[in-house]
């Protein structure tokens, strides 16, 4: 039975959302802010079973000498970060935050090198000619080669913005352009692909779930 | 000339309404179209296909309902994968909102396989944090999570008892609805060598493709057709595979609304 | 006190990382390692400091009875509710997202998910409306974007091989159409030949072209995602990485301040 009450709520709130389609109505905006207002909570309840819990209490309760005390430094960082709420001392947020932002910092340059130019820029050294299997066979892998290198570099040209693009700096961004717009146009196909799959689920969830009609 | 002028002027609604209905007829009449799978998707199925029995596979949910009906039957798929090989699973996430998507299939599979919490799958949950949780990781698993979801110690658990890092975790799979997949890649791939499945919502996917020529990443699940793909692989056709057709009808009508559109600015453009 | 210590702060810690990833021995492994678990616990915090602007902004509405003050109302109800049952089904069955949780059951299955889906399901209609209106082929540029969007659209569903060769088809049609009319008012010979001969070779491309996409339209999409796409994501992300790099570094020695404000 509770089965069938809930089903009913989501199937209302569903259409309640789409009915926003038509145009903007009191049922909209209603599901809006209960959504906004439900995920706002959301966010305290894990802070409380994911964070605090687990890694300050419970941190705190089953540590020992050096290790437990040594808590009290987070803790503190952590109750800073929510002195934003007072205006007075909304400036110790800042040393919460600070180092927030120098631990992002520092992450971001060694996964940035190590993560992503070193293994990127050694995957484009690529031979330019492939010999395997028929002539064929062996052309088309190298010019696939050959497109992926030239594809990479232009496209890297295009975005040098330290010199005026002119002469050959500009024939090579005009190359990248190309690049670019095959890439953009790809990644749209694959968004509207996503927001299409999106709607599929909720229009099966209307029709299976509350409807039964397939 | 007035009929395309016309057509150019059409009401937003009566669009919204002839793709409602194109998502709708097909599942209606029960339709479906085979496809051959993506050699992406092929290339994670083989990877996870080869793991001996009793590997350790970590799963982690980084996306949430704003993309289930896409990354939720990859999910699926690659649990029934692992469980009918008899891999055992550790499942996490970084997306506090989509966890409970996660813990609900692992629930689902494992019973649907007879399997039994703590010797076949353990499920971490979440801590905040992102790269310093996968750095730490790499270290211990226990420095992050000392206790599983339930608040079990891992020592406790008989399937995590010689799993420390991640050199214990025989593949990686991230589901993923954002930038999470690049940060496994950058610190567990790039610092730990730990071999990694990325799959995900079509928006991400794409992004992706230089990971997989550069070997970073084994295998690429992108979108509902990837997903529908690997159900294929796996035998067991469920919403992906059936969600296809729909989503068919729906690219070749948006291909014919940007043709159609075109024809109407075209004309209109040249009448004056 | 209330500019230095966070440049300070930022500096240490994002000098340590640094250090830390180049020499891993003690002391550095291990205190990146403790650094990073502060991070884990810190890090959740900032994740509700938008929170409480959300709630005043909506509880002013309220008290106010401004404009859809009741809509606040039940964002703040919504809120509290969310909240209250989250936390006493975690006491009642151990963990607030355990199976026995009426909590993760029945609020979080059947109104979180349906209408965090729902709201993102709307974009599927707004992407059909601009797909017919907004998506204009008037531009070299914008025409290759839209037709390697057309190309990876039916390239990756099933009949994407039987449908393409005729919308591929109308396109060069119209391309015809366009060059003939063209041609047709054109003064200069040369050119007015020129466009109607371009007129007559792409109708005669209609079929050749046909064919290539009747057998190759899936590979194509293939090819596009593997080749040009990939050159192109890795250029793009290339210059993104060396751009975090100079901002990640202006971070840390202190130039980049603006998160301080």
């Amino acid at each position: 039975m509770a089965q069938v009450f809930w089903t009913w709520v989501a199937a209302f709130l569903t259409l309640a959302i789409f009915s926003f389609l038509y145009k903007d109505n009191p049922f909209y905006k209603f599901a809006e802010h209960i959504y906004v207002g439900s995920s706002a909570a959301f966010w305290f309840v894990y802070l409380w079973y994911f964070d605090i819990k687990p890694k300050l209490i419970d941190g705190w309760r089953y540590n020992t000498g050096f290790e437990k005390y040594i808590l009290i430094i987070p803790a503190v960082l952590s109750i800073f970060m929510l002195m934003r709420f007072i205006r007075p001392l909304a400036w110790l947020s800042r040393w919460a935050i600070a180092f927030t932002v120098g631990m992002a910092a520092g992450l971001g340059i060694t996964a940035a090198l190590q993560g992503y130019l070193v293994p990127q820029i050694q995957a484009t050294f690529l031979p330019l000619w492939v010999s395997k299997g028929s002539f064929w066979h062996s052309l088309g892998i190298s010019i696939n080669n050959f497109v992926l290198v030239l594809g990479t570099i232009v496209t890297i040209f295009y975005f040098y913005f330290s010199k005026e693009h002119k002469g050959t700096l500009g024939a090579l961004s005009r190359a990248g352009i190309v690049f670019i717009m095959v890439a953009f146009g790809a990644s749209f196909g694959y968004t509207v692909m996503a927001r299409i799959s999106l709607l599929i689920g909720r229009v099966y969830f209307l029709i299976h779930d509350w409807l039964h009609i397939v | 000339m007035k009929y395309i002028e016309k057509l150019a002027k059409i009401d937003r609604r009566i669009i919204y309404l002839i793709l409602f209905l194109t998502v709708l007829l097909p599942y209606l009449f029960k339709i479906s179209l085979p496809m051959k799978p993506l050699p992406e998707v092929v290339q994670a199925y083989r990877e996870i296909d080869r793991l001996p029995a009793g590997s350790v596979v970590m799963i982690s949910i980084d996306y949430d309902a704003a993309s289930m009906p896409e990354v939720q039957p990859m999910l699926y798929a690659i649990l029934r994968h692992c469980f009918s090989k008899d891999l055992k699973i550790i499942m996490l996430g970084h997306w506090p909102l989509g966890i409970p998507l996660g813990i609900a299939a692992l629930e689902d599979v494992a019973k649907e396989y007879g399997k039994k919490y703590g010797e076949d799958y353990v499920f971490l949950g979440y801590r905040p944090g992102v790269a310093a949780v996968m750095i730490n990781m790499g270290k211990e698993i226990r420095s992050v999570f000392r206790e599983d979801y339930w608040g079990t110690p891992l020592d406790s658990l008989p399937m995590m008892r010689n799993v420390h890092t991640y050199d214990d975790i025989a593949i990686l799979v991230g589901f993923e609805a954002g930038s999470t997949g690049d940060y496994w890649v950058q610190y567990a791939q790039a610092r730990y060598n730990q071999k990694i499945i990325l799959g995900g919502t079509a928006v991400v996917a794409p992004d992706w493709y230089p990971y997989l020529q550069s070997r970073q990443i084994v295998g690429l699940i992108g979108g509902l057709r990837g997903a529908a793909d690997y159900e294929n692989l796996v035998h067991h056709k469920a919403l992906a595979y059936y969600g296809m057709t729909p989503q068919a009808a729906v690219h070749i009508l948006i291909v014919i609304f940007i043709i159609l559109g075109n024809i109407g600015y075209l004309a209109l453009r040249r009448r004056k | 006190m209330k500019r230095e210590v966070p440049i300070a702060i930022t500096f240490i810690s994002g000098v340590l990382l640094v250090i830390a990833f180049f020499i891993p021995h003690e002391p550095f492994g291990s205190l990146e390692q403790r650094f990073n678990d502060w991070y884990i616990i810190v890090s959740g915090f900032a994740l509700i400091l938008g929170i409480d602007s959300l709630l005043l902004h909506h509880w002013n509405k309220v008290s106010r009875r401004s404009k859809d003050w009741f809509h606040s109302l039940s964002l703040i109800i919504a809120f509290f509710v969310t909240l209250i049952w989250g936390f006493y089904s975690g006491i009642k069955t151990g963990h607030f997202l355990s199976a026995q949780s009426t909590f993760r059951q029945y609020f979080y299955m059947y109104v979180f998910v349906p209408l965090q889906a729902t709201m993102f399901s709307l974009l599927a209609f707004f992407i059909a409306s601009a797909a017919y209106r907004a998506f204009r082929a008037d531009r070299f540029e914008a025409a290759l974007l839209l037709f390697s969007a057309g190309i990876v659209m039916l390239g990756r569903v099933p009949l994407g091989n039987a449908v393409a060769p005729y919308m591929v088809g109308l396109v060069f049609l119209i391309f015809a159409y366009l060059l003939y009319s063209d041609g047709r008012k054109e003064v200069d010979p040369t050119r007015r030949y020129l466009k109607i001969g371009g007129a007559v070779l792409s109708l005669i491309l209609i079929y050749p072209v046909g064919w290539f996409f009747l057998h190759y339209t899936a590979q194509t999409a293939g090819w596009i995602m593997n080749i040009p796409q990939l050159a192109a994501k890795r250029g793009i992300f290339v210059g993104i990485a060396l751009g975090g790099i100079a901002m990640s570094l202006r971070i840390i020695l202190g130039i980049e301040k603006t998160y301080l404000r």
